[in-house]
C-alpha cells in the first residue's frame, strides 16, 4: 500500500496572526508536528512509501521531515516523495501561476505495483495500525473504505469537521460538512483506503486538492457510484483545524490517558524529528504543576496547565497558566501569561501581563517582542 | 592496501575498557557507554569533539561488553559520521592468519588495528580516551603539534598536587617539552595530568608499535610503555595544555560530581560545540499537580508525580506520588514508586525502588553515595521484616 498525505492549508482567523505554515507542520505535544502522526501511523502499518502532496507554505513541512531519517523512511525502495506545485508552462509564469502537482502523483501511482491507496489528511492526530482497516476492506470488498471515529465534537471543531451518514452494513451514503452539536458524531478521519485506479479517477481533472475537497466534494459526488464502507478507529483521536483547536489539542494532552492512547497505543511509538536538545532546567524557584515540558528548556518560574515546547525559558517570577508556548519562547522576570498561544521565538518582556480565554486563546504571532 | 581516500588525522578511541572502579555501574556496559547528564553516554563527548574538531574518521575499539556499546554508535548517524569514506568504524578484537588476541593493552589495540589506519594512509593519529566529560577542540592541539614540529603531543591539565598522584604525570622544560613521564607517581614532580589525549605521527607511532610488541615484558600500554620509550630515544614530546572543563568520571564519586556540576553551569550546550547524541525521541516529560522540582535536570519522556530536588533525572524515569529524590543521579527508566525515598545516590538504568523503601543515605547528614544497579531496591528495614517488596 501506497500513502498519500492530503492536507489542508492553515485554518481561518488569519487576521489574528495564525501559523503561517501548512497544517500538517503545526506543533503538538511540546515537540512534535502533526504530520508525525500520520508518518509514524503508516510506518508502523508497513507503509514505507508515502507521498506528501503539497499546496502552500510548505517549507517548514519540508524540513521537518527532510529525507524521512527519523522515521525509517530514507530508503532505496520507496521512502517519503514531496509533490510540490510546480511551473509546468514558463509563460504562466507572469501570472504565478502554478500547475497542482496531482498529475504527478497520478504519474507517481501508476509507475507502482503496489495497488492500493491510503489517502490521509494529516491534520489529523491519533495512534492507528492501518492494516486492520485494509484487512476490512480488502473483506467487504468496497471500493474505498473511509475511517471514522465516534465522538462528541466541540463548537471549534465543528466547523471543519465532515461526518459520515452510516447505513446498513456500513455503507456511507452521505457526509455532511459541520454536523450539527450531537453527543456522538461519526467523524471523519480524513483516511481512505482504495484502489489506486478509483485515487486516479477521483482526482482526474483537479489540479490541486485539500482533504477537506477530496472528501467533502470528489468523493462525496462519487457516493452512489462507488461502494464506500465505513471502518471505525476506536481510540483517541483530535482534529487541529483552527486556533481554538490548536490550543485545546494541547492543553487536553496533559490527561495521562490522552498521553497514553497517542504515544505507547498497543505498543506502536510515534517518532519525530530529533534535535539533541540539552535536558531541561529546573531553577531553584521553579514551580511548576500539571505541564508538559519538552528538552532543552530552563524553568525559573511558575508554571501551571501547560505545554512548553523545546529551548523556552521562564525567568523567576514569571507565572504561566493554561498556555502553550512554541520553541525558543522567552518569558522575562514577573510577567504573566494565562490562556496565550506563543509562536516561535515570542519575547514577552519583564512584568508585562497577557490573557486570553480558554474559548478565545490569545495567539502571538512568530518572533514578536511584547 | 587499498586508500579511499586520504585523510590528515584520524582518531582512535580506546572504548574496550571495563572501567572497574565504576564497579556495577560497568558489569553489564562499557565504560563509554554509562548515562551521563541525562540524556548522554559518556562517549558522546570524544566523538563530539572529533566532529567539532574536523575530524570525520574514528575508529573506535571496543572489547569489553561491547553490546550496548555497538547498538548505540550505530552507523554513526546520531554524531553525523555516517560518511561513504571514512564515518565511524567499530573495531573489535578479531582473529587474523596466526594469531587470534584480545586487545592486551591501549597501544596493542591500536597496533591491532594498522590496517584501518593504513587504508586512510593518514600523516597523524589522535589516540582517545574515552571515559572523560570535556569539549576539547583537537584541530588545536594538531596545529600545536605541527608547529612543534612534534613527534608526540600529549593533551594536559592542571590538576591540584595533592591529586595528581592518580594521574600520569609529565615533568617538561620550559617550552613544554617532555622531559619525564611518570604513570601515577607517589611524590609528583608536576601538578600537569595527562588526559589521555595523544597525536601521534603515524609513521613513527608505527614503528614504536612494532618495537613494542616485539618485547616480552611490554604491557603494551601508551602510559607505561610507548610512550616512556619514544622519551628514552628522545623523540620530541610536548605538552599542550588545556585549560577548559574536564572531567574523569572514572570513579562512582567522580561521576556523581561530574553530574552534578551540570547544575551549576550547564556546559554542555554552547551554540558551536553542541554535544551530538542518540536522542531517543520520547514525549515531554510530564510534571503532575503533585510534583515539585528544584534545581535539578529533566528529561524526555519523565513522569513526575513526587518530589525532585539538585538530581539529575535521564529519559523515562518515573518518580511516583509522594516520592522524594535528592542530591541523586537517575539512569533511564528507573521507577521510584510512591512514597519511596532515594537520597544521594546513583541509580542505574531500570531500576525499580519499592513503595515506601528508602535508597541511600543524606547527603546533609553526611552520608556516603550509594550505588544501585540494576533491578529492585530493597529496603534494608523492609527486607529484614520479610515485608513485601513488590
Amino acid at each position: 500500500m501506497i500513502g498519500l498525505c492530503l492536507s489542508d492549508p492553515h485554518p481561518d482567523r488569519a487576521s489574528d496572526g495564525c501559523p503561517i505554515r501548512t497544517l500538517s507542520a503545526a506543533r503538538f505535544a511540546g515537540r512534535y508536528r502533526l504530520v508525525d502522526f500520520m508518518l509514524s501511523n503508516m510506518v508502523n502499518s508497513k507503509i514505507n512509501t508515502i507521498g506528501m502532496i503539497l499546496n502552500s507554505h510548505y517549507q517548514s513541512l519540508i524540513n521537518h521531515i527532510g529525507m524521512g531519517k527519523d522515521w525509517d523512511l530514507a530508503r532505496k525502495t520507496g521512502g517519503v516523495t514531496f509533490f510540490p506545485p510546480y511551473l509546468a508552462d514558463e509563460r504562466k509564469a507572469v501570472n504565478n501561476e502554478l500547475d497542482g502537482p496531482l498529475q504527478r502523483v497520478t504519474e507517481f501511482l501508476a509507475d507502482r505495483n503496489d495497488e492500493y491507496v491510503l489517502v490521509a489528511d494529516s491534520s489529523v492526530v491519533y495512534n492507528m495500525d492501518y492494516r486492520k482497516a485494509f484487512q476490512a476492506h480488502s473483506k467487504t470488498g468496497a471500493d474505498v473504505t473511509a475511517i471514522y471515529t465516534k465522538k462528541k465534537i466541540t463548537s471549534g471543531e465543528r466547523e471543519n469537521t465532515v461526518a459520515l451518514v452510516i447505513s446498513d452494513e456500513d455503507r456511507v451514503t452521505g457526509m455532511e460538512l459541520a454536523p450539527p452539536n450531537a453527543e456522538s458524531v461519526n467523524v471523519s478521519l480524513g483516511a481512505f483506503i482504495m484502489h489506486k485506479r478509483h485515487f486516479i479517477q477521483l482526482v482526474a481533472g483537479e489540479r490541486n486538492c485539500g482533504m477537506l475537497r477530496f472528501s467533502r466534494v470528489l468523493l462525496a459526488e462519487a457516493l452512489n457510484r462507488l461502494d464506500v464502507r465505513a471502518f471505525e478507529f476506536k481510540g483517541y483521536s483530535t482534529h487541529i483545524c483552527s486556533v481554538e483547536t490548536f490550543f485545546q489539542s494541547n492543553l487536553e494532552i496533559l490527561d495521562i490517558n490522552n498521553r497514553n492512547a497517542l504515544f505507547d497505543f498497543e505498543g506502536r511509538q510515534i517518532s519525530t524529528s530529533r534535535k539533541d536538545s540539552l535536558p531541561t532546567k529546573y531553577g531553584k524557584d521553579a514551580n511548576i504543576q500539571n505541564s508538559l515540558v519538552a528538552d532543552g528548556c530552563q524553568i525559573n518560574g511558575t508554571v501551571i496547565n501547560s505545554t512548553i515546547f523545546r529551548n523556552v525559558k521562564i525567568e523567576a517570577g514569571a507565572v504561566i497558566k493554561d498556555c502553550v508556548l512554541q520553541d525558543d519562547t522567552v518569558v522575562e522576570k514577573n510577567a504573566s501569561l494565562e490562556c496565550i498561544i506563543t509562536d516561535n521565538s515570542v519575547v514577552v518582556s519583564e512584568n508585562r501581563s497577557m490573557k486570553g480565554y480558554s474559548t478565545y486563546p490569545v495567539y502571538i504571532e512568530r518572533g514578536r517582542v511584547i | 592496501m587499498r586508500i579511499y581516500e586520504r585523510k590528515e588525522c584520524i582518531a582512535m578511541l580506546l572504548a574496550g575498557g571495563r572501567g572497574s572502579r565504576l564497579k556495577s555501574l560497568t558489569e553489564q556496559v562499557a565504560k563509554p557507554a554509562v548515562t551521563f547528564g541525562g540524556k548522554y553516554r559518556i562517549i558522546d563527548f570524544p566523538l563530539t569533539n572529533c566532529v567539532h574538531s574536523g575530524i570525520d574518521t574514528v575508529g573506535v575499539m571496543t572489547q569489553y561488553q561491547p553490546l550496548l556499546l555497538h547498538e548505540y554508535i550505530g552507523k554513526g548517524q546520531h554524531w553525523d559520521l555516517d560518511l561513504l569514506h571514512g564515518g565511524v568504524s567499530i573495531l573489535p578484537p578479531h582473529s587474523k592468519p596466526g594469531s587470534t588476541a584480545w586487545y592486551s593493552g591501549t597501544a596493542n589495540a591500536v597496533y591491532q588495528n594498522q590496517n584501518f589506519i593504513e587504508s586512510f594512509a593518514p600523516e597523524f593519529v589522535l589516540v582517545l580516551a574515552a571515559d572523560h566529560v570535556y569539549k576539547m577542540d583537537y584541530k588545536a592541539m594538531l596545529d600545536y603539534h605541527k608547529e612543534r614540529n612534534a613527534d608526540v603531543t600529549i593533551a594536559v591539565i592542571e590538576v591540584p598536587i595533592k591529586d595528581a598522584s592518580r594521574f600520569g604525570v609529565l615533568n617538561t622544560a620550559e617550552d613544554d617539552k617532555v622531559v619525564e613521564f611518570e604513570e601515577k607517581p607517589e611524590n609528583p614532580k608536576s601538578n600537569l595530568a595527562s588526559m589521555g589525549i595523544y597525536i601521534f605521527n603515524w609513521r613513527v607511532l608505527k614503528k614504536y608499535l612494532y618495537e613494542d610488541e616485539k618485547d616480552p615484558n611490554s604491557s603494551n600500554d601508551f602510559g607505561g610503555d610507548v610512550l616512556p620509550a619514544m622519551l628514552r630515544d628522545g623523540l620530541r614530546l610536548f605538552a599542550y595544555r588545556f585549560d577548559g572543563y574536564w572531567k574523569d568520571v572514572g570513579t562512582e564519586e567522580s561521576l556523581w560530581q561530574a553530574n552534578m556540576d551540570l547544575l551549576d553551569d550547564l556546559h554542555l550546550g554552547f551554540e558551536n560545540w553542541h554535544i551530538l547524541s542518540k536522542s531517543e525521541g520520547r514525549p515531554p516529560h510530564f510534571v503532575a499537580p503533585t510534583g515539585s522540582i528544584k534545581n535539578t535536570l529533566i528529561t524526555e519522556g519523565c513522569e513526575i508525580y513526587g518530589t525532585v530536588e539538585n538530581s539529575i533525572l535521564s529519559v523515562g524515569v518515573i518518580v511516583e506520588e509522594g516520592a522524594v529524590v535528592k542530591d541523586s543521579v537517575i539512569m533511564e527508566n528507573a521507577r521510584i514508586c510512591k512514597n519511596a525515598v532515594v537520597n544521594y545516590s546513583i541509580l542505574d538504568e531500570d531500576t525499580v525502588v519499592p513503595e515506601g523503601a528508602v535508597a541511600g543515605e543524606s547527603l546533609a547528614d553526611g552520608g556516603k553515595l550509594n550505588v544501585y544497579s540494576r533491578g529492585v531496591v530493597f529496603d534494608k528495614s523492609i527486607e529484614d521484616e520479610g515485608g513485601n517488596t513488590q
